[in-house]
């Protein structure tokens, strides 16, 4: 009997639901799963690390509906494209899962064919630079071949046929003997890129260039998607080698990227999550936008939508204990007990970070 | 002159155990001991030093030696002085009141045992009290005084922390008064003659007793009475010193008053100052067994145990008594009486307390014994008669009766019933409201929990409660703690939560609380760090050499 209804509630929470777009509400709290191929297509360094080892261990990528992802799902389907793209703020306290919201709009994006870029992580790219160069195409600014490169390679992996399709529409002069022609496809740039990593940089600002004056023609939808947007408009740790600060204009990454999240442009939308973990001289109990983003980064990025990600209910909460149930990750026998599901929800507090903390040892 | 004046004057100075800081600081003295004292009478002139003759000792007339000698011995008298120990620094402050340093010396006189050391040559002899013993080593004749710093003498009373000080006040008063007519009166019967004071210096070994021989200290019954009027008096000034009404000042008032005045921190209560009554203090004592001609007043001195054997005579005599009841009730044919004297919640005399009742010591097969014939007169049917007897040998355990009160639900204004409770743990503090109905939401200063407590094992520590009782997401809590770290303050909550789920339980599970150790505050402190050491039990790096 415990075993028919454990497999009862299983179907109920944990399905293997078609990835594709028909995810609506009477689907929330389930876990779907994306086939470990396109996972590697499709987020080459978009998911949280201890997703990607449970990935390892389960040896399958399932993700749980939840209503804010639903809701940001209904705003793209509804959004008209002539329109300047919207810009959507996940926040939320940590560990509430923003950034499996933000990997489950990108995959249902990329699923519908969008041109997906994913920057998993803005504060990687405004702290610990061991390189940083002076960009040859401003003096001021500063370059991070290191930072660029990594995300130029991912970028290839997850979009490889747009780039191939999309074609510059001026020329650009690398140095003395490399220049790109007009009309070239953009795989050249991104190659370009790679192979002189001194102008690594430079090859992305032209990659978003290019995007941007493209997308509003209409061949293909961009989804802009940054994990940790605050990162743009805060400090970094970064000095100059005379030891004065760096701040995030100089950089030349971050540069291009906030002339991307501007919205002068449309057909397309930009994602965006507040991240407090990475954040720099942020104090841990600060989650809301205007705190995380300060008045210059909420001032660039007004107007926009907040989308809340708040702890699991009691569903997701059910329903997240059933997954690793039937995963078998939960080996404790009194954890398979009523009385210590009831445990796991109090000493978690239903936090989604907490309950995958507390349920790997047992 | 005033030097010259000063060798050939006696007076005795002794009790010298911190001698030589005595002296040093002598040798800052601006005025001599025994100038200062003979100011108090101007009509005294000073000898003229071209006429004395051969020194003589001061003030060693019988009158005077009669008021100003304590009527015990030195080492009674050290025992007696437990008003010398309240506190240095109150007596130190009085000594440096400026206007009295002649009740100052004075002071100092009276602690002092009495003087001895009748000189070579003088006329009057006077017996020593026997106590008194001469020492073969030096004693310096030609000394300058001493003027004590320490009005104190080294070995302070026998009896831990007792503090009288407004005692102390008045027997300085009282002292002065005796000392200043003792001198008077000295001095007068020496007046007219050839004055000589001459100053003596003894060694500590000259009146050193030996104190374990000795045995316990004896008080006599003056002595006990005249604490007790001290101790009286002692408490009308300290009635009045904190505001009160002296008719009206109890024992816990006084208990509260030296807490006050004298605070200290440490744990056993037994060595903090205290103000108790004197018969609380001094032991009892048996009084002499004997009369005038040597004839023992009780028959059963010569056993060596009186007191034991008279108890037993005693109860074996009530024994005889009930059986003798018993075989009349048989004779009448009447049934005898039933009701049996419910022995459950009480408890035997200790041996201890066997002991003090008898004022001497017992052997365990003695304390058995007793103990022995009273459970048998207790368990004969018509024990009942002599319950007056024995009631003086049995004590009540009361903390087995003492029911903690569980308060009952309170509502709110929704209809939510909830509870409070209180809970501490080293130092800190929480109150909690748990309500009912809940989903398992815990609120700590206005902070969720998750966020104020980072730290599982804390969160583990509020949730302990709620699982034992099986009542994990059924309640919420709304608490305030303040003061110690996150550990003490989840131990605080815990038990303060605890302790309000009382109120929504069944007896039974509360017996099991307490049981698991949830409604017991946690007794463990921060322990004290000691002198010599690095902490509260690490010794400093111990180095060879």
């Amino acid at each position: 009997v415990h075993k028919k209804r454990y497999q009862a509630i299983w179907s109920l929470t944990v399905c293997i639901l078609p990835s594709q777009a028909n995810h609506t509400e009477h689907h929330e709290g389930r876990h779907y799963s994306i086939p470990l191929e396109e996972v590697k297509a499709v987020f080459p360094h978009g998911l949280p690390y201890r997703f990607q080892q449970q990935v390892k261990t389960f040896n399958e990528a399932c993700l749980m509906v939840r209503k804010p992802a639903l809701e940001l799902f209904t705003y793209l389907r509804n959004s008209n494209f002539a329109h300047p793209a919207v810009r959507y703020v996940i926040y939320g306290e940590r560990g509430t899962g923003k950034t499996m919201t933000l990997c489950h709009v990108v995959h249902y994006c990329a699923k519908q064919g969008w041109l997906v870029l994913h920057i998993p992580d803005a504060h990687l790219w405004v702290k610990n630079c061991k390189e940083l160069m002076q960009s040859s195409y401003k003096k001021e600014r500063l370059d991070q071949p290191l930072q660029a490169s990594t995300w130029l390679k991912n970028f290839k992996t997850s979009n490889e046929h747009f780039l191939k399709e999309i074609k510059t529409q001026q020329k650009y002069v690398w140095g003395k003997r490399e220049s790109t022609e007009q009309g070239r496809p953009l795989g050249e740039v991104v190659e370009q890129g790679l192979a002189r990593v001194r102008s690594a940089s430079d090859a992305v600002g032209v990659v978003l260039k290019e995007i941007k004056q493209q997308c509003h023609l209409g061949s293909f939808r961009v989804l802009v998607a940054v994990d940790g947007v605050n990162a743009l408009w805060g400090r970094t740790t970064l000095k100059k080698e005379d030891k004065s600060p760096v701040s995030p204009e100089e950089l030349t990454l971050v540069y291009n990227l906030r002339k991307m999240m501007m919205n002068n442009w449309n057909g397309g939308a930009i994602v965006t999550t507040l991240s407090q973990t990475g954040s720099l001289f942020k104090p841990s109990s600060a989650y809301l936008p205007h705190e995380l983003l300060g008045k210059e980064g909420f001032d660039a990025l007004d107007p926009f939508v907040p989308v809340l990600v708040p702890n699991y209910s009691q569903r997701e909460f059910e329903s997240c204990y059933h997954y690793y149930l039937h995963r078998k990750w939960l080996q404790h026998e009194q954890a398979r007990t009523e009385a210590g599901k009831e445990e796991l929800r109090f000493l978690s507090g239903s936090n989604p970070q907490q309950l995958e903390r507390l349920a790997g040892p047992l | 002159m005033c030097r010259r004046v000063l060798s050939k004057c006696s007076l005795n100075t002794s009790r010298l155990g911190a001698v030589p800081t005595a002296l040093g600081s002598l040798s800052r003295c601006p005025t001599p001991l025994w100038v200062q004292t003979l100011s108090l009478t101007p009509s005294l002139t000073l000898p003229c030093p071209s006429s004395m003759p051969s020194p003589r000792v001061l003030s060693l007339s019988p009158e005077s030696r009669a008021q100003r000698l304590p009527l015990r011995s030195p080492r009674e008298g050290a025992a007696g002085r437990h008003d010398a120990s309240p506190q240095p620094a109150l007596l130190g402050a009085e000594q440096t009141q400026g206007p009295q340093p002649p009740l100052q010396h004075l002071h100092l006189h009276l602690h002092l045992p009495p003087p001895a050391l009748p000189m070579p040559g003088a006329g009057q002899r006077h017996p020593r009290p026997p106590s008194w013993r001469r020492s073969a080593q030096a004693r310096l004749r030609l000394c300058p005084p001493i003027v004590g710093t320490e009005a104190f003498p080294g070995p302070c009373c026998a009896e831990p922390g007792a503090a009288v000080m407004a005692a102390a006040l008045r027997r300085l008063l009282r002292a002065g008064g005796r000392r200043g007519a003792a001198l008077v009166a000295a001095a007068a019967a020496c007046g007219p003659g050839p004055q000589t004071l001459r100053l003596i210096y003894t060694t500590t070994a000259a009146w050193k007793k030996n104190v374990a021989a000795s045995g316990p200290e004896k008080y006599t019954e003056a002595f006990i009475k005249k604490q007790i009027e001290e101790f009286n008096l002692g408490k009308r000034h300290l009635a009045n010193m904190m505001g009160e009404d002296p008719e009206t000042f109890t024992q816990e008032d006084i208990d509260r008053a030296i807490a006050y005045l004298f605070p200290s921190g440490l744990f056993d209560k037994r060595a903090r100052p205290m103000m108790k009554h004197p018969t609380e203090i001094f032991p009892e004592q048996r009084k002499i067994q004997w009369g005038e001609d040597g004839r023992p007043f009780h028959f059963l001195f010569y056993t060596g145990k009186q007191s034991y054997y008279s108890l037993m005579h005693d109860t074996y005599e009530k024994l005889l008594n009930v059986q003798k009841h018993q075989d009349q009730l048989a004779a009448q044919d009447l049934p005898p009486q039933k009701e049996k004297k419910n022995l459950v919640g009480s408890r035997w005399l200790t041996k201890t307390e066997l002991e003090e009742m008898l004022l001497e010591k017992l052997s365990d097969d003695d304390y058995s014994r007793f103990i022995q014939l009273l459970q048998k007169l207790v368990m004969m049917p018509c024990g009942n008669i002599e319950e007056n007897y024995i009631k003086k040998f049995s004590r009540e355990i009361s903390a087995q009766l003492q029911k903690v009160v569980i308060e009952p639900l309170k509502y709110d204004e929704q209809g939510v019933a909830f509870s409070t409770g209180e809970g501490r743990r080293k130092t800190s503090r929480a109150t909690v409201a748990v309500y009912d109905n809940g989903t398992g939401k815990i609120t700590v200063n206005g902070i969720d929990v998750l966020h104020y407590f980072p730290v599982l094992q804390d969160r583990e520590q509020l949730l302990f409660p709620f699982q034992f009782l099986d009542r994990v997401g059924k309640h919420d809590m709304v608490c305030t703690v303040s003061g110690g770290g996150r550990s003490s303050q989840a131990g605080a909550i815990r038990l303060a939560s605890a302790k309000a789920l009382r109120s929504f339980v069944t007896e039974k599970e509360v017996e099991f609380m307490r049981q698991a150790g949830l409604l017991t505050v946690d007794p463990r402190v921060k322990e004290r760090k000691k002198p010599g050491q690095e902490g509260a039990r690490r010794k400093f790096t111990w180095k060879k050499r």
